[in-house]
């Protein structure tokens, strides 16, 4: 009862309390991730990527199958099949016109052998645990039947339970090219965009704080190489230092530091006429310490803003080099050779280029969700 | 304004040299020669191959004389196909890319603007949102994956347009709606946004007091100012545009100039490589700059210093 007379106790009041603030003090960095918090796009594309990066990190741990295994007889097989109930066993009608067995799981145990080609009736003759069923692939839709009568097999669909993702033209299983696929986009993605980040900065950087004639120079380089077709070049470098993952990331980093330079450039400019230059300069610091220590962190916030809208577009970029057939050398796996593989069999089996490319376009959304998000929270300014 | 187009006009001649040369040292930094394959060669052949070609003279004699034959207008032999020059290349594949990317842009601007206006005029309600998600995921899907998702989906599910070629209009279609998707959904979206910001200005108020209808207000008032940045990414669209076309003639089978950029860069064609490149490069800046005056021209307010 003591508390209940003590409750509405007058605190003594000093003059330090009443100025006292309160509220907990927060960093920028804080800000920003209230800010972003606050977007519930933005948390969906960070949350997004940060699955695609589990998957890509911790997936490949957790299947059987490595990116470049390949099995010829599982060639082309789809996540979900149509299979037939024979009676004794359950079969699946490959593209190339096999039989394969099927559990009751939908693990795929094995090839039916032939038995004789009947070319007249339109029919293969496969040998199923000693009984005989006819492939008829007489019209469009192949089906399983009895060869004297004709009798269709019942049919049902099923759930590849070996190939969760089902199979490429190489019998090679999707869903650990896709996680490799993945791995390898985000990596060129990360690497190059920090590649443009360092170019960007020290140019930005350097011709902003020099000023003058080196910066009039520089800038003119700047906009000659922004008139270029970008793609274009990145193509012609890819040639010059052939195939494979360095010579993407080394293309990108080299072409795609143009806009990056030009923000840092702009950033520098007017930060340098502020007051604390001028303190910095009398307290002696050297030209470095200023640009380096001084004004390149307070550019943050844009320079992190331009990095994340540049993540998509080399994701793009290296989809697109691969699908031009000039990306990663074979067996090695990104996302957009996937959808170039896969286009061969589009007709037959389309899963092997939906499931990539639906992979390409949840990235891309989540990186652009993720860069308006951190537009609006880092730069609150800029805000609409 | 005439000062600052010289200068403009003057940049774009740095930019050219710029791009000739460093085209010119890529496609020599390239390991091999053009003539190196699997199948051997025997060595005078090789050196008669090269000598024929000029591939003997040291490197700077070797760009003037290059620069030399751009000037009148030889982009030089085809070093795969023999008798071929990159001339004819462009000659062929440049009409058939320039019609298709002229459809394009006729389809860009017939279906992003309409849009866009609808988007804002109904801004907020479902209209607006449907608009806005399409032009949303048309921004991020890749060219190639709307492309094969088309071609499987309308010519191998329903079979209602040929998957390859243009040789009917509905080989067209699909094309067109490839090469556009991108640049659609931007202008949309940018159209959206400009028009909106435009409604919001006193003039348009003065405009509604007056007693104007809401379509007069939007067709002669609102619409005009609310074009102008649309008109700004014109340029950047034909780009867009141009470098779409790599991928769309591959898949569709188109004989353009990119399909033939893109076998020359795999069969290692070093003339045509550089001559399809500074031909692009040239048509690019060209086209940005016509844009440019454009603009000027319908925008008074624009002052170029």
């Amino acid at each position: 009862m003591q508390t209940m007379e003590n409750k509405w106790e007058m605190l003594e009041q000093t003059s330090e309390s009443r100025e006292k603030i309160w509220s907990r003090n927060r960093t920028f960095a804080a800000d920003v991730w209230f800010r972003l918090c606050r977007k519930p796009t933005a948390v969906a594309g960070l949350l997004m990527i940060l699955l695609f990066m589990l998957f890509a990190l911790v997936g490949p741990f957790l299947t059987s199958y490595s990116y470049s295994d390949q099995s010829l007889e599982m060639v082309n097989i789809p996540p979900v099949m149509k299979v037939y109930d024979v009676g004794s066993c359950r079969v699946y009608i490959t593209p190339s016109l096999k039989l394969i067995r099927v559990d009751e799981n939908g693990s795929l145990t094995g090839m039916l052998p032939v038995v004789r080609y009947e070319h007249e009736k339109s029919m293969t003759i496969f040998d199923c645990d000693g009984k005989e069923v006819a492939l008829y692939y007489g019209r469009s839709v192949y089906v399983v039947c009895d060869e004297a009568t004709g009798n269709i097999y019942p049919a049902g669909h099923i759930w590849n339970h070996d190939h969760l993702l089902g199979t490429d033209a190489l019998g090679r299983d999707i869903l650990a090219r896709l996680m490799y696929g993945t791995r390898v986009s985000l990596m060129v993605a990360f690497v190059s965009v920090l590649v443009n980040l360092v170019i960007g900065i020290l140019y930005g950087g350097i011709s902003g704080f020099l000023g003058g004639m080196v910066d009039a120079v520089m800038m003119r380089i700047v906009d000659i190489i922004s008139t270029i077709p970008l793609t274009l070049y990145v193509i012609l470098i890819m040639m010059v230092f052939g195939q494979g993952l360095q010579s993407i990331i080394i293309a990108l980093g080299l072409v795609y530091w143009v806009d990056m330079a030009r923000v840092v450039r702009g950033q520098v400019l007017s930060l340098k006429q502020q007051e604390f230059v001028l303190a910095a300069r009398t307290i002696g610091s050297s030209s470095r310490t200023i640009l380096l220590q001084h004004l390149i962190p307070n550019a943050m916030g844009s320079i992190l803003v331009t990095a994340t809208m540049l993540i998509p577009s080399a994701i793009f970029m290296e989809a697109f080099l691969g699908y031009l057939g000039i990306g990663l050398r074979p067996p090695l796996a990104s996302l957009g050779t996937m959808c170039n593989d896969a286009n061969a069999n589009l007709r037959t089996s389309p899963h092997e280029l939906l499931i990539p490319a639906l992979v390409i376009c949840l990235i891309m959304f989540a990186f652009n969700f993720l860069g308006d998000g951190m537009r609006d929270a880092l730069d609150p300014k800029l805000k609409k | 304004m005439a000062k600052y187009f010289a200068k403009r006009v003057g940049m774009m001649i740095l930019s050219m040299l710029a791009i000739c040369l460093i085209t010119f040292s890529l496609m020599h930094a390239v390991p091999g020669g053009p003539f190196t394959s699997d199948r051997k060669v025997a060595e005078e052949v090789e050196a008669a191959l090269n000598e024929k070609y000029g591939l003997d003279k040291p490197l700077p004699v070797q760009f003037l004389s290059y620069m030399k034959g751009l000037l009148h207008g030889d982009f030089g032999p085809s070093y795969k196909y023999t008798g071929k020059t990159v001339n004819e290349f462009i000659e062929n594949g440049f009409p058939v890319s320039g019609r298709l990317g002229f459809i394009t842009i006729v389809f860009v601007l017939l279906a992003s603007i309409p849009m866009g206006i609808l988007a804002a005029v109904r801004n907020g309600k479902w209209q607006d949102m449907l608009i806005m998600a399409a032009a949303t995921i048309g921004v991020t899907i890749p060219s190639f994956v709307i492309a094969s998702i088309l071609v499987y989906f309308f010519s191998y599910r329903l079979g209602w347009m040929p998957s390859y070629g243009l040789d009917s209009w509905k080989g067209y279609i699909l094309p067109v709606v490839t090469l556009g998707g991108y640049s659609v959904s931007y202008l949309a979206r940018l159209t959206r946004s400009s028009l909106l910001e435009v409604m919001g200005q006193d003039y348009i108020r003065t405009a509604r007091a007056k007693g104007l209808s809401e379509f007069k207000i939007i067709t002669r008032h609102a619409l005009r100012n609310a074009l102008l940045p649309v008109i700004t990414v014109l340029g950047p669209t034909v780009a867009n545009l141009l470098t779409g076309s790599f991928v769309v003639e591959n898949i569709f089978a188109i004989p353009g100039l990119g399909k033939y950029f893109v076998n020359s860069v795999s069969q290692r064609d070093y003339t045509t490589i550089m001559g399809v490149t500074i031909f692009y490069a040239a048509f690019l800046m060209a086209m940005v700059l016509v844009v440019d005056v454009f603009y000027c021209l319908i925008d008074p307010r624009i002052q170029y210093e």
